[in-house]
């Protein structure tokens, strides 16, 4: 799995790991079950805090793409398909389109929510 | 089968099947002059301590050389080995026919004319001096033999120049990870651990602890990590150490290629071959490694293009002094 952050952009260093394994799910370059590197050794090989890094994994953990396991580190979850990464990626680009607006949380809510009872 | 591996085929097999030819052949010449009973097994001092029967001879003889030359033939087609490896292969072959081939002939002939119900007189000793020096003889005929026959050219990497790059922006940093799915190895901890405890606790523990030691060792590297990162590349365990890692200063370049496991780098493990070295978990596809010092290192790992990509777009901007 290629990881790549880019220090010098304004979107925080463990977003963009967690965006890393995002694109590997979408492109099919990860199965379910493959492990990810454990936090410190991640942290060491691009140069960044392992605070940064494991706040990367949370966020993916949240997005039900990835499962962690005291001592046994991180791993794909069976569920992490490329369709559902590619949501994912859809939902984050709706979300910062809705932001540049600047609509509020519950306008963006209501906006998904009538969407879905349509 | 092609026609190039049905000669390669035909010559790996070939000792082995000439061995047993002649070995039968003789048996043919002196079989009425053997006894029922044949002395096949004999002491250090040579004095006959086993007897076999005439066709139990027979039942042993044939497969104890087929069996190699079958072994043999299946390494040369699924190993492919080239160049020396096949050089030495062929000669191996033919020096391990010949040692059988007059080993058995030998014990048949020491039982020629030994009266009915008797017992061999001896197996003189200097038969296996004779063996080993017929086994040295029919090696290096192998060996030249083997030039005869056409193998497959060393399998060498193409220009640095026309390899793939992953498109980095300026200072941005990236790291590749994959695990190497080496399933034998837990196998080969289990079966050590065993074994050392049993040598341990029936023999003596000098042996026993070195091979615990060992298997430890290897469980640590039960499931390898490859890291490509602006360090180089990394081969970890589940610990931190032992580790092997190539810095970027000792590489050329980095290229993705099928390897073969038995034929390139003569097993699996962590090989280090005259000309090249790696971590082969299988034969398929790896990382190989071009080493400023003209070697090569490989790892097999899945996905190694992208790993090779990354190596090469961070040796250019090394070069670049970035």
């Amino acid at each position: 799995m290629l990881f790549r952050v880019d220090p010098t952009s304004t979107v925080p260093l463990g977003d963009q790991i967690a965006a890393s394994v995002r694109r590997a799910v979408a492109e099919g370059a990860v199965a379910p079950g493959e492990r990810l590197p454990a936090a410190r050794a991640l942290a060491e090989s691009l140069g960044v805090n392992v605070h940064t890094v494991l706040r990367g994994y949370q966020r993916l953990r949240e997005e039900g793409l990835i499962e962690l396991r005291r001592g046994r580190g991180a791993a794909i979850t069976a569920g992490a398909s490329p369709q559902r990464a590619r949501l994912l990626e859809r939902v984050r680009e709706a979300v910062a389109d809705a932001r540049d607006l600047g609509m509020t949380e519950d306008e963006l809510l209501a906006l998904v929510r009538s969407e879905l009872d349509a | 089968m092609t026609s190039k591996n049905l000669g390669r085929v035909t010559l790996a097999a070939l000792p082995f099947v000439l061995a047993l030819l002649i070995d039968l052949t003789l048996y043919a010449t002196v079989e009425d002059r053997l006894p029922d009973r044949l002395a096949v097994h004999f002491d250090a001092g040579g004095s006959a301590d086993r007897y076999m029967s005439l066709s139990a001879y027979l039942l042993y003889t044939v497969p104890s050389l087929l069996v190699p030359g079958a072994l043999w033939a299946l390494i040369t087609v699924r190993g492919k080995p080239h160049g020396r490896a096949h050089r030495w292969l062929t000669g191996g072959g033919f020096a391990v026919a010949a040692f059988l081939g007059y080993l058995l002939i030998a014990v048949l002939f020491v039982n020629v004319d030994v009266p009915e119900g008797g017992s061999a007189d001896g197996f003189p000793l200097w038969h296996i001096a004779a063996a080993l020096a017929a086994a040295a003889l029919a090696g290096a005929l192998g060996m030249l033999l083997s030039r005869l026959v056409p193998v497959p050219e060393d399998p060498r990497d193409l220009d640095p120049a026309t390899r793939e790059r992953i498109v980095l922006a300026e200072g941005e940093v990236a790291a590749w990870g994959r695990g190497i799915g080496a399933w034998w190895a837990l196998v080969a901890v289990l079966v050590l651990l065993a074994a050392g405890v049993t040598v341990g606790l029936e023999q003596n523990w000098f042996i026993g602890a070195p091979l615990i030691v060992l298997a430890l060792v290897i469980g640590t590297f039960s499931r390898p990590h490859v890291t490509v990162d602006r360090r180089g590349l990394t081969v970890s365990g589940l610990l931190p150490r032992p580790r092997v890692r190539v810095p970027l200063e000792r590489m050329e370049a980095a290229g993705s290629r099928s390897v073969n496991a038995l034929a390139e780098y003569g097993g699996w493990g962590y090989r280090i071959r005259p000309e090249r070295s790696g971590v082969i978990t299988r034969s398929g596809e790896a990382i190989v490694i071009s080493l400023t010092s003209g070697r090569e290192f490989a790892v097999t790992v899945g996905d190694s293009a992208t790993g090779a990509a990354l190596l090469n777009t961070l040796l250019d901007r090394q070069r670049a002094g970035r």
